[in-house]
């Protein structure tokens, strides 16, 4: 274990070992420098605040892409209320989110203890979980995905050996979203490696003296694995909600653009991009992004003021 | 979050169009929706374009339909629109209404003496015209012959058949296969079928002064229809059909799994080609039966000029060429339709091969019957493509009744064509 190696009190600093001291470059240099490599930063938030800052303002207009915007106040917001398919896109996604993201964690946890164990090759298991993280989102996955469960796929193929009808998972409403969140719960990979990098940060000192005290592997997982790891557990929590929540593409390839069957592979954001760009209401779609934000802001809250009573932070 | 303004944002950067020639060189950007072969057959054409029109060159830009919508929205919204392009019918309006594309009747260039009125009224409102349509094409039956030879049932007589007929002969097919083949395996979702269906019954889909016209009860029977026939077991069941958008390669036709589609018949010729064993062409069920006839010559799609397009000279010169000029229709042939001036539809007549001239034929023969007139898609008109496609699929699993899905239907389209 290599966090436990601390250098001793009292140790030079690496950097002091070379000799003399040199003279520092003036702070003014290294500000410019830093400034310089920041530059990147800078110009992407370039393009990250201008847009949205003009998406807050077409959020109260009827922009429709080709003439000018006019004021129209809280209409759009208003307007939501009464839209059956945004209800219908709210639906969509809450239910992929709160039933993919705690099953994704869970899987991604399980694998995580699985491959902390100390396997041999450990770093090609990592990748190879790790892959389809990578590309879950990818079009030419959601294509395969498609296929697997296609009505001649592996899916139902694999089922007809057992003499099993397979339903059409992919046209039959009823089945077409359970399929989106297989594929999302299949992308575990980058919770996993970072659940890995958790688990190896515990200290093995804590299971010794746990297991002299007789305590059994699951009270080990539950009273020293679970509550160490517990910050990386929310941090995986937050940033898989925040994912879940502005899934487009899944959606969108999967429907071929429509979010059908029937409206039940309509994301929130699949709707807000067929508002903008199909239907021109470039107005709406704005005021939608903000409801989203909004949305995304709410449930991050609750999740933090929730954190403090499971949370436990180590220093 | 803010992902789909950035969209637009850098949607128009792609191309480099606009005030590339100046003075003596114009370049027009030309942009279309097809695929790699309807790419070569148009860039063939616009050679001989530009050698005769020099000191003006033409680039072009296609994709697939969908992606295609999708950057011509956003090209128009960042002001940098292409010159020259290709429109679905069903979003004509939805830009000629804001303003974005030029009256193509303002142009000394663009000869439309030709151009039947019947044929221009498709790309009119309010006497002014956005649109000319590339070629004429309408629906047909294509049927699989060598299927059902080998099932030993006949196909009926096309000038005759009512629905009823196709609906028996669809399941007769599938009986005598076994089950192995579904007789029909026509696309309920896309609307040129309930158009047709309306104007036999002496309605008008979209009527003259750019509403809907069809009844709920003509919505109604269209779903009812394929309920009816799939518990017959001449239609495939719930779910069989996944395949979104494709070719004649990818269709359920040259799979074999289904004896009959519906199809717009200037694709007869890939339908043909991609299918092991004889397609045969019928018109749809139900001309003689109804009303009166369904069938009209609709524009496969549209040409439309920017407004905005800064060589609008030179714009309205290209439509004119793609309207009117002979060598390059004997390029393009029958890709986008039967070429609508009827001097060029003759010329090119000798040069097609024989599944070609079996769609143009057959267009010929619709079209010596007296058509009731059809009128431009309105503006909403993908809303209500979007919402037939949508309640479809409820039908189809059961979850809600056609009566239903009719009402709704009507309700949706209403609201976004009077939008």
């Amino acid at each position: 274990m290599t966090v436990l190696t601390k250098q001793p009190p009292g140790a030079p600093a690496p950097a002091a070992a070379g000799g003399k001291p040199r003279i520092r470059p003036s702070r003014r240099r290294k500000q410019r420098s830093g400034y310089l490599f920041l530059l990147p930063w800078f110009l992407g938030m370039l393009f990250t605040v201008i847009p949205f800052f003009a998406s807050l303002y077409l959020a109260f207009t009827d922009y429709n892409l080709f003439t000018e915007p006019n004021f129209v106040g809280l209409a759009n917001f208003q307007a939501m209320f009464e839209d059956p398919r945004l209800i219908q896109s709210l639906k969509v996604t809450f239910i992929y989110t709160f039933v993919s993201v705690p099953i994704s964690l869970a899987v991604a946890l399980l694998v995580a203890l699985v491959l902390n164990r100390g396997l041999q090759g450990l770093s090609i298991y990592r990748s190879v979980y790790y892959l389809p993280s990578l590309l879950g989102g990818s079009v030419a996955i959601v294509m395969l995905w498609r296929y697997i469960f296609g009505n001649d796929g592996i899916v139902n193929g694999f089922l007809g050996m057992f003499g099993i009808q397979g339903p059409a998972w992919v046209t039959d409403p009823q089945f077409s979203l359970s399929t989106l969140i297989v594929l999302n719960v299949w992308t575990f990979g980058s919770p996993m490696v970072i659940f890995l990098a958790g688990l190896r940060q515990v200290p093995g000192m804590y299971y010794e003296a746990a297991s002299i005290d007789g305590a059994s592997k699951w009270r080990q997982f539950r009273s020293i694995t679970l509550p160490l790891i517990s910050p990386i557990i929310f941090f995986n929590l937050i940033m898989q909600l925040i994912g879940s929540f502005q899934t487009f593409t899944q959606g969108y390839v999967m429907s071929g653009g429509t979010g059908g069957p029937a409206d039940s592979t309509l994301f929130y954001n699949l709707y807000l991009y067929q508002k903008g760009f199909t239907e021109f209401e470039m107005g709406y779609a704005s005021a939608m992004a903000w409801l989203l934000l909004m949305i995304i802001a709410i449930f991050t809250a609750i999740n933090f003021i929730a954190s403090k009573f499971w949370v436990f932070y180590d220093n | 979050m803010a992902a789909g303004l950035l969209l637009s944002a850098c949607g128009g950067g792609a191309s480099s169009s606009g005030n590339s020639g100046s003075g003596s060189n114009v370049e027009l950007n030309f942009v279309f929706w097809g695929d790699a072969n309807r790419a070569k057959m148009t860039e063939a054409a616009l050679r001989i374009f530009e050698k005769k029109n020099p000191g003006i060159t033409v680039k072009t830009e296609y994709q697939d339909s969908a992606p295609y919508a999708d950057k011509l929205a956003t090209r128009f919204a960042g002001g940098n629109p292409p010159d020259v392009l290709a429109m679905a019918n069903r979003s004509l309006l939805e830009y000629a209404q804001r303003g974005t594309l030029a009256d193509l009747k303002s142009f000394p260039e663009l000869n439309l003496d030709k151009v039947p009125e019947t044929t221009l009224s498709r790309g009119e409102v309010d006497g002014k015209l956005y649109g000319l349509a590339t070629g004429v094409t309408t629906i047909g039956v294509v049927i699989n012959k060598t299927i059902t030879d080998q099932a030993g049932v006949t196909i009926p007589d096309d000038k005759t058949w009512s629905w009823e007929d196709y609906a028996k002969f669809a399941t007769e097919v599938t009986q005598k296969t076994g089950g192995k083949v579904y007789g029909a395996g026509y696309d309920v979702a896309t609307e040129t079928g309930p158009i047709i269906l309306a104007r036999q019954r002496g309605e008008d889909f979209y009527t003259k002064d750019n509403k809907l016209g069809v009844s709920e009860k003509t919505i109604e029977d269209w779903f009812q229809y394929s309920v009816d026939l799939r518990k017959a077991g001449g239609y495939p069941p719930a779910g069989f059909f996944e395949q979104i958008g494709g070719s004649p390669a990818q269709s359920y036709l040259a799979k074999g799994t289904v004896a009959s589609q519906i199809i717009p018949i200037n694709n007869f010729r890939g339908y043909n080609e991609a299918v092991e064993g004889e397609v045969v062409l019928l018109r749809v069920p139900g001309e003689t039966t109804g009303e009166r006839r369904g069938y009209s010559a609709d524009p496969t799609m549209l040409w439309s000029i920017a407004a905005k397009s800064k060589h609008p000279k030179e714009a309205a010169k290209l439509v004119d060429f793609l309207t009117n000029d002979a060598e390059g229709a004997a390029e393009v042939l029958t890709q986008r339709g039967v070429p609508i001036n009827p001097e060029v539809a003759d010329a090119i007549t000798p040069k097609l091969n024989a599944d070609d001239k079996t769609f143009v034929d057959l267009m010929a023969a619709i079209q010596e019957d007296d058509l009731p007139p059809a009128y431009v898609y309105p503006k909403g008109a993908s809303v209500v493509a979007d919402t037939l496609k949508q309640l479809t699929t409820e039908v189809e699993f059961g979850r809600v009744s056609p009566a239903d899905a009719a009402k709704t239907f009507m309700e949706k389209s209403n609201a976004a064509i009077n939008k």
